[in-house]
């Protein structure tokens, strides 16, 4: 089928779960920032609106999924297993670029079949934060904030203006969730609330955002000035 | 160029007739259709909290299977036993529901053997993700997955493709609509036991009654520590009432070319080989006389 | 590695190499069933009330049966859309028909209206399965059956739509006696003279059976019942004639009248 007219655009299965998704990660100084919306869809369905695609791959690696469900789940897993299996054998904690490496080759080998675009992300005691974007082909390009997803075609723009090196951990959350917003309020495939994960040498902290509390920016003339449902001034960008 | 002869894999499922289906699929009539449940099954967590009760799972389905448009079974079973105290409701294609169901209940009672210890709802889980995503969704099975193992009550669902998701609340198949309009309007976190059969079997109602695919019965199964409890048919909203005429045939109505009535038994013998004590040596040889009494050519008498 | 040499499905895969060409489909299947039945001196029409499309109710309640003049009653089914104008633009020409000739139109005309108008659109056709019944000019109880682009033929029963493969042969077997032996002696049986309550229950019997097997019949029935002048009512009206749940209706004559009587019989019909 390698008819030049018949070249399947849709790489995802007819009936397929997809993560029509905003994902981020951000690195700082001491840590990295992960994100992510929370829904899940089947064709106009909304399967899951509290989707957790912040998926843990070992105690200070994460990773964030995009793609297809199945596909990202699976490989997830595998990864996984992986890092569990590298613990025993060196009885040391895999670094950020390894797990991020097994990412890539599986990604790689199998880019015929899979459709998954993944961001990992977390903290080792070499590099400290570090964030590895692993787009669909199965390439490995390490940044120091990535997006992925349908949703971060939207907002590549707000994101070269806006990111400066050396935020502290509470500046980079704010970038990550004010992103992450704007991606969900343009890309339908997008939405729900907002999950964010913190990830430093010292800790992993999960962050929340209901998606009645998300960021709100300009949404039209006849809101301007006026005051929001929660007795706050609303249009105005952190 | 070398050439190699195709092999036939040794396990799973043959496809060496694929090409020649689709082949035939495109010059004859098509594809056989299989049976789907064009379905409505769902499931939710209840109890613990305020409540009050044992927390648990409530599953519940609808009864109907179709193919196409006809309804293939009035009052067929869609939630499939795993474990005692784990249950799967199946939509898709009945033949891949059933099958994977079974074969994945079969792996955790030798896993269970094995390890000493009841298996988990995350290992069932795992185990059916696992071979569902091998067969890249060609295996149609999507299932709602509940149970009550040593980390409490677990609620999950499993597509075809082989994702997983884990919710307090969770409805699957073609009237899954319907069913979630229910649940996002009336779920409420740590339910009694009651309430949540109610909103169960509401729930599949409003698919029985919306959804075109799903019909019939209720049927529900509560699980908890405590064991699990199959509501079959919970509730029949749609029995049919009585046909206005009668459509017995009299005798004779079915015209025939040729009447030929043989007996079955040509000859019978009966040897008596019970009492362990007791001589076996001489056997009791009782000779049954052909072509007398009932199914015997003279006595041949039909409906009397 | 190929898995053939020769390529032997080579010419099977032909139709999806090609470009594939996206175009606005006109058309839907709005499923329901109906059906007609004729006897000596009256005529039955009737449909079920469920309009789908896909797995989805569009509507519990969509008329798919019409009077058209005192004797004539149409039954469409397909496509809703086409079926609702295709049966505004008959009740137009039969207006027509009346303003020109003072007179309404007669059955076996209307049937062959109907097959020109529809044979009209021979090549973008009304998506639609006409049945119609009523009564000739000589009195007798009429069905004429219509494919939707216009062939048409008189009958004593038709059944058309999403279960006419569940119906048909159930009427072929209750009004034709097809498959039935008549026993040794009597008479042979003689298709379209049986009792008005016997049809009425067949057609009760044909629904409620096809709601049961058919996922896109069900909710209610509308069964139209045209009796010819002089006819009794009596097996209709009398006590105890209907079937519980059913509830009948006088439809009002439409022009100076004939003496021909229209009733409209609803029942509910399981509703999953």
């Amino acid at each position: 089928m390698a008819n030049i007219n018949s070249v399947d655009i849709s790489r995802l299965k007819n009936g397929e779960v997809n993560l029509g998704t905003s994902i981020m990660a951000v690195q700082f100084n001491g840590g990295v920032v992960i994100g992510a919306d929370s829904r899940t869809t089947t064709g106009a369905y909304i399967a899951n609106r509290v989707t957790d695609k912040l998926t843990h791959i070992h105690d200070r690696i994460y990773c964030c999924r995009s793609g297809s469900a199945a596909d990202t789940q699976a490989v997830a897993d595998v990864v996984h297993q992986h890092a569990q299996v590298y613990t025993s054998v060196y009885g040391a904690p895999p670094t950020v670029s390894t797990a991020a490496a097994l990412f890539e080759k599986m990604c790689y080998d199998n880019k015929d079949q899979l459709s998954a675009g993944i961001i990992v992300a977390g903290w080792d005691k070499e590099a400290g934060g570090s964030v590895y974007n692993i787009p669909l082909g199965g390439g490995m390009f390490q940044q120091p904030w990535a997006i992925g997803g349908s949703g971060s075609t939207y907002v590549y723009g707000y994101c070269d203006a806006t990111y400066r090196e050396g935020w502290n951990e509470q500046e980079t959350v704010e970038f990550v969730k004010n992103t992450l917003a704007l991606a969900m309020s343009r890309d339908g495939s997008s939405g729900g609330c907002i999950r964010m994960c913190v990830i430093t040498k010292d800790k992993v902290e999960r962050h929340f955002i209901p998606g009645n509390e998300l960021p709100r920016f300009w949404e039209g003339k006849e809101i301007i000035g006026s005051v929001g449902g929660n007795g706050q001034q609303i249009g105005v960008v952190a | 160029m070398v050439s190699k002869a195709v092999e036939t894999p040794n396990a799973g499922f043959d496809f060496s007739n694929y090409a020649r289906n689709e082949f035939f699929g495109q010059r004859l009539q098509g594809i056989p259709k299989a049976t789907s449940t064009g379905t409505t099954i769902v499931g939710v967590i209840f109890g613990g909290g305020d409540s009050g009760e044992e927390p648990g799972v409530c599953l519940g389905a609808d009864t109907r299977a179709t193919g196409g448009p006809i309804v293939a079974d009035k009052n067929c079973e869609k939630i499939h036993y795993l474990t005692p105290q784990i249950r799967c409701c199946g939509a898709g294609t009945a033949a891949d529901t059933e099958f994977v169901t079974n074969l994945i209940s079969s792996n955790l009672e030798l896993h269970a053997l094995s390890q000493g210890r009841p298996a988990r709802v995350v290992t069932a889980m795992t185990m059916l993700k696992q071979y569902l995503f091998r067969y890249q969704g060609h295996v149609g099975a999507h299932l709602v997955l509940g149970g009550v193992d040593v980390t409490g009550p677990q609620l999950f669902t499993v597509h075809a493709h082989g994702s997983t998701d884990k919710l307090p609340y969770v409805t699957m198949g073609s009237g899954s609509l319907a069913a979630m309009a229910v649940f996002e309007s009336s779920f409420k976190e740590n339910m009694k036991r009651e309430e949540a059969i109610a909103l169960v079997s509401r729930a599949i109602r409003s698919g029985i009654f919306n959804d075109l695919g799903s019909g019939s019965n209720v049927d529900v199964a509560v699980i908890t520590k405590n064991g699990t409890e199959n509501l079959r048919n919970y509730e029949m909203p749609n029995e049919r009432g009585l046909k206005s005429r009668n459509y017995k045939f009299r005798r004779g109505t079915t015209a025939w070319t040729k009447e030929s009535i043989r007996s079955l038994i040509v000859s019978e013998e009966i040897k008596s080989t019970s009492g362990a004590g007791k001589d076996q040596g001489g056997v009791e040889v009782v000779p049954v006389p052909t072509g007398a009494g009932a199914g015997g050519e003279e006595g041949m008498e039909i409906d009397s | 590695m190929a898995l053939y040499h020769n390529q032997p499905m080579a010419h099977a895969q032909e139709p999806t190499a090609a470009p594939i060409e996206h175009r606005f489909n006109p058309y839907s299947d709005n499923g329901g069933s109906i059906l007609a039945i004729a006897g000596t001196d009256f005529s039955v029409i009737a449909g079920d009330t469920r309009q789908s499309e896909g797995y989805n109710i569009q509507t519990r309640y969509a008329r798919k049966v019409w009077q058209l003049t005192d004797k004539a009653v149409l039954a469409t089914n397909g496509f809703a859309a086409d079926g609702n104008n295709f049966v505004k633009r008959v009740k137009q020409r039969l207006e027509w028909y009346e303003h020109a000739h003072h007179k309404p139109m007669g059955l076996k005309s209307i049937a062959r209206m109907i097959q020109t108008m529809l044979y009209g659109k021979r090549f973008f056709p009304y998506y639609v399965y006409n049945i119609l019944g009523g009564i000739e000019e000589d009195g007798s109880g009429a069905v004429y059956s219509f494919d939707p682009v216009g062939s048409y033929e008189r009958e004593a029963c038709r059944a058309a739509g999403a279960a006419q493969s569940l119906i048909q042969p159930f009427l072929d077997n209750q009004i034709y006696f097809k498959n039935q032996q008549p026993e040794p002696g009597s008479q042979p049986f003689i298709p379209g003279n049986l009792p008005l309550a016997t049809v009425l229950s067949l057609v009760v019997d044909s629904f409620t059976s096809a709601t049961e097997r058919h996922i896109e019949v069900g909710d209610g029935m509308e069964i139209y019942i045209v009796m010819a002048r002089d006819r009794t009512t009596d097996d209709l009206l009398g006590e105890g004639k209907l079937q519980k749940g059913m509830e009948i209706e006088e439809l009002g004559t439409l022009g100076e009248g004939q003496g021909e009587r229209t009733f409209l019989v609803r029942q509910a019909l399981k509703r999953d």
